[in-house]
């Protein structure tokens, strides 16, 4: 039943063909938001709200940028997330690990039991939290700090204690067994022989925590009063309920700026990314 | 010796984070020992300029307080939140129709021996706006601007229907009349309308009392299915069923945002609409050569006791409970409260005073044209104000969505009566708890049953 | 013997001690909180002042309370559509972009672009995409559309649509937007893929088989666990929907037919100060998530297919 190669090629040919096709397609579709944003933030006022729509901003208002990241505490916005993010990022994977860790390869009573608890967490919805948490940050006198933010960050959470444990497992027994053997501690073995054999998938757990971090908006919501501890995501609707909703292409401008960062941070980061969820497995 | 290097770097940033975050949540003391009030507002743009104005002049008029002044967008949540929190500021400028809520809930002070010791009096006040700021017999807030409604009329656009632009319509009838002539349908769509409900459909409880409903007794029962009030809606939903609901909706849709010039008043798409003291500012910003009026909104032909009808909206000062400095707060209330304080204010915002004395200059120099006309609506017996019930901010909502339903074809009755369902257990709950508190007394409601009106 | 006692005590200890912070954080910012709400329930509690204990009244207010179908009802519907629809869509790229095309990197950023998009800039952006007289969607797509159909075709569809202003459209438009913000689900089932073993694939092609047998026979099975995790943060995630839908549908608008549950949550607690109602609903909507997932676990049990059985 051999076909000719020739046949062969032009069939692939055509099969890859069909498919850069419908990429490309698909990419405008899903482009066409961030398309419109970025164009609309490079209009004038006028032509931002103008039928038909123009595609192509034409005069190009590059000014918007300064102007919108100006009219409103952008830079201190953004310095604020940054401190939230960073001091988010850090407890998230430093518990996550070493609960992880604990799950997946130290043999305690009840972890079997512990670990399925632990997974069912996964389904209490936020809303019923809300308020008890919203009443225990107040008493401890924390409304008004970053510390609701990124405190519970550092005693771990289901789904990234899940996605560790995974990756944790796959780790060969004996490195620990060999380590154990040398005179280590289970501390030591964790940092030494563990935690760098566990990059991806910490990268994995940070990245996540980063953009959600970065995205978070009912948090801050709740818990930020003054615009000057604002952070970007709530900072954003600050800036659309101050200007009125009318001033489109500034708001704009903002949004993409706002976004821009993360953007380029998946994009560079993306392989690691996907080779991180590959190697924890996500199996049963 | 390289990891515990990187520890000791990471420890250091960390570390750095939290004493950062921590010191910018600490408000910093001035050199001068001034006390530092902070004080939370929702305005923005030339309206926020206008009450920073009035700040400036407090603080330099000042040598022990210092008022810090802050804009905070979604101002009712917020300032919920944070006096749950225990972290209020010191004084907080609020929407007029939530107070109820606050007050009954004392999430506010109340302001009584404040007010007295300083010698401001009811007396000082349009008695409407200082009503506004009283909630089952005592004060909890003080106004910041006030504000009354009127009919806004294009005089080019009734000129070309060959309407006189000198006499606007005076009755319900006659708006609709006008609305007919002004009205152009090319197809599916609506390019222009003579008047339009829903633009910009600030104040969906108005239409009832506008036609002599009232919305509940005053203290413990809704009447939203009193036959005025079914009348009013009626009236309000004939303008969707005039034109198809889709197509006054898609009409509506494609009209601009308030503050631009795509309002649809201001790029002739409505010849009229119910709009407030406010408006000739943002004609002046938007559409400076539209030639337009205001006069006392339309009332129905058979109801000549309803004549001057006007919607009122209070913005007001509080005081939170919790708030760390309430006397040097309101010091800073008193000086909003003074003659000199309210005409800065109010004629930054170009709004009407809610004092009784006004000076010469400031009904003069106002930029309004009719500041006075305004001023004289907020004193007639029509005036229509939201109830004060805590359940106000549910009640609302809930009778925006019912306008909805009316314009999408439910039956007024049907959709008011849904409310009414939904609302008056709400009240009964809150009606129980204040006569067990003892709150809401006989004389509270002897002046209710008296008609409730100031 | 009692050596390898002494060392299993050791590991315990060490891992009971490793489990400590999520102890610590379980029992104080999940177990405490969701006790609290479940007797905040029972109370009548604004926030700003101690709760009173008012036995089951909350929850027979609740039952009795048509908003609380009506939003409950909303958020099934868009949960209904936009699970499955958001599978299939996150699966479908995933495929695409393990067929190991040219450029992989831009696609992927692309696809996963909308979800890096911050909720509330994306949400103003959808309202203005979607709007009914100025919208893009209307004057790029259903505009030129309807009327060339019209025209040539003879039909009699329309060539407006007021998405956000008619309660027949307004859900779709949350189910929509769903769609595009898969990006998460697109990247974990892309790892999925990827961990395939190749010759499955090449022995699937010996014996003849098509593109489609392939993925039913071979890709599929393989998946299934990813698919199930997948699902079942779907299903818990659309009924948490919030952020958009409350910057886009103020009260719910048109005629609360966008009115979710989350929002109604969100209202009672913080408009209307009612946190005990407000609690009451959320322990409902646990049970509802439980009762959902459950279900969905048992729905995959017999089809997931677990490496070495």
């Amino acid at each position: 039943m051999a076909k000719p190669t020739r046949s062969l090629k032009a069939q692939n040919l055509f099969a890859v063909g069909t498919i850069h096709f419908v990429l490309v397609i698909l990419s405008i579709i899903f482009l066409i938001p961030l398309l419109w944003m970025i164009s609309t933030s490079l209009k004038t006022a006028d032509k931002a709200v103008q039928i038909p729509p123009e595609w192509i901003p034409n005069p190009l208002e590059k000014g918007n940028y300064w102007e919108a990241l100006t009219s409103a505490p952008f830079f201190v916005y953004a310095r604020n997330t940054l401190i939230v993010c960073l001091l988010t990022v850090t407890g998230t994977v430093f518990s996550n690990a070493v609960v992880a860790y604990s799950f997946a390869r130290l043999k305690w009573p009840g972890r079997e039991t512990a670990f399925k608890i632990t997974i069912a967490t996964m389904m209490v919805p936020f809303p019923v939290l809300m308020v008890p948490l919203f009443e225990m940050f107040a008493n401890f006198g924390w409304v008004g700090t970053f510390r609701p933010l990124w405190i519970p960050a550092w005693f771990a959470g289901a789904f990234n204690i899940f996605l560790m444990r995974q990756f944790f497992r796959g780790i060969p027994f004996e490195l620990s067994e060999a380590a154990k053997i040398d005179g280590c501690s289970e501390w030591g073995i964790f940092v030494r022989v563990i935690l760098p054999l566990a990059k991806p998938v910490l990268a994995v757990v940070a990245l996540f925590s980063f953009m959600a971090t970065w995205n978070d908006f009912l948090g801050p919501l709740l818990y930020l009063g003054s615009q000057d501890m604002f952070t970007l995501a709530i900072g954003l609707r600050d800036y659309h309920g101050q200007a009125g909703g009318t001033k489109w292409n500034l708001m704009m401008a903002a949004s993409t700026a706002v976004v821009a960062p993360v953007i380029v941070l998946f994009f560079f980061t993306q392989r690691l990314f996907i080779q991180g969820i590959a190697a924890t497995g996500l199996k049963g | 010796m390289k990891s515990i290097l990187l520890t000791t770097v990471a420890v250091a940033i960390i570390g750095g984070g939290i004493l950062y975050g921590e010191r910018l949540a600490k408000d910093k003391p001035r050199d001068d020992g001034r006390v530092v009030i902070t004080y939370w507002e929702k305005w923005s743009a030339f309206e926020k300029e206008a009450m920073e104005a009035v700040v400036n002049e407090f603080n330099d008029s000042q040598e022990k307080i210092f008022v810090k002044f802050v804009s905070v967008a979604g101002i009712s949540n917020k300032i919920t939140l944070a006096t749950a929190g225990g972290v209020p500021p010191d004084v907080a400028g609020l929407f007029g129709g939530n107070l109820a809520q606050y007050a009954y809930h004392e999430s506010v002070m109340p302001l009584d021996e404040l007010a007295a010791e300083s010698g401001i009096s009811p007396d000082d006040y349009i008695p409407v706006y200082y009503d506004m700021c009283t909630y089952r017999g005592k004060l909890w807030a003080l106004p910041s601007t006030p504000a009354s409604t009127a009919l806004h009329f294009n005089k080019a656009i009734l000129r070309e229907v060959g309407w006189d632009p000198e006499n606007p319509p005076k009755t319900i009838e006659e708006l609709d009349k006008l609305d007919k002539l002004a009205a152009i349908k090319n197809g599916d769509k609506m390019e222009r309308m003579g008047f339009l409900p829903t633009e910009p459909g600030w104040w969906p409880f108005a239409w009832g009392p506008l036609f002599g409903g009232q919305l509940w007794n005053g203290y413990d029962k809704l009447t939203l299915t009193d036959p005025d009030v079914i009348r009013g809606y009626e009236w309000f939903g004939s303008y969707a069923e005039k034109y198809g609901s889709g197509t006054v909706q898609s009409f509506k849709e494609g009209l601009g945002t308030f503050n631009s010039p795509q309002n649809a008043f201001m790029d002739g798409r409505v010849a009229t609409v119910m709009q407030g003291v406010w408006m000739a500012n943002f004609i002046e910003m938007n559409n400076k050569d539209l030639e337009w009026a205001a006069a006392p909104f339309p009332t129905p032909a058979d109801r000549p006791d309803l004549v001057n009808p006007t919607i009122i909206d209070l913005d007001i000062l509080v005081i939170p409970r919790g708030a760390k400095h309430p006397k040097e707060a309101f010091e800073f209330i008193k000086f909003v409260q003074s003659q000199k304080g309210m005409e800065l204010l109010c004629m930054g915002q170009k709004k009407n005073s809610p004092l009784k004395k006004v000076s010469k200059e400031f009904i003069e120099n106002h930029p309004n044209p009719y500041v006075q006309l305004f001023t004289d609506l907020a004193y007639s017996p029509n005036v229509i104000v939201p109830p004060k019930t805590p359940i106000w901010p549910q009640l609302s909502q809930e009778i925006r969505t019912a306008t909805e339903k009316i314009n999408g074809g439910t039956d007024p009755k049907e959709a008011l009566q849904d409310v009414q369902n939904k609302m008056q257990p709400l009240l009964d709950d809150i009606v129980k708890y204040e006569k067990a508190r003892g709150v809401l007394t006989e004389e509270e409601i002897a002046k209710a049953k008296a008609g409730g009106k100031p | 013997m009692s050596e390898t006692n002494i060392r299993a005590k050791k590991e315990a200890r060490a891992g009971l001690l490793f489990a400590l912070p999520w102890f610590i954080g379980f029992s104080v910012f999940l177990g405490y909180p969701l006790l609290k709400a479940l007797y905040n329930s029972f109370t009548d509690y604004s926030i700003l002042n101690p709760p009173v204990f008012i036995g089951a009244k909350n929850y027979i207010d609740l039952f009795q309370d048509k908003l609380f179908y009506q939003s409950l009802g909303n958020t099934l519907y868009v949960a209904f559509f936009s699970v499955p629809l958001s599978t299939v869509v996150a699966l479908g790229l995933a495929m695409l972009l393990n067929t190991k095309v040219k450029g992989q990197a831009f696609y992927r950023t692309f696809f996963f672009l909308p979800a890096l998009v911050p909720a509330v800039p994306l949400a103003i952006l959808w309202l203005w995409l979607f709007n009914g007289e100025q919208g893009i969607i209307n004057t790029m797509m259903i505009e030129p559309i309807g009327t060339w159909l019209n025209a040539n075709l003879h039909t009699h569809l329309p060539t407006n649509i007021n998405f956000l202003g008619d309660k027949a459209y307004a859900k779709s438009v949350l189910v929509l937007m769903s769609m595009w913000t898969t990006g998460h689900a697109m990247v974990i089932y892309l790892a999925g893929l990827q961990e395939v073993p190749k010759p499955l694939y090449e022995a699937a092609d010996i014996d003849g088989a098509s593109a489609w047998q392939r993925t039913k026979m071979v890709t599929l099975p393989l998946l299934s666990p990813v698919i199930m995790f997948n699902v079942i943060m779907a299903i818990i995630g659309s009924l948490q929907y919030f952020t958009q839908a409350y910057v886009m549908f103020p009260g719910g608008a048109p005629e609360q037919s966008t009115y979710l549950y989350t929002m109604y949550i969100f209202d009672s607690a913080f408009r209307d100060l009612r946190m005990g109602y407000a609690s009451a609903m959320g322990w409902v909507m646990f049970l509802i998530i439980l009762l959902l997932t459950n279900a969905a676990l048992k729905f995959f049990d017999s089809k997931v297919h677990y490496e070495g059985g």
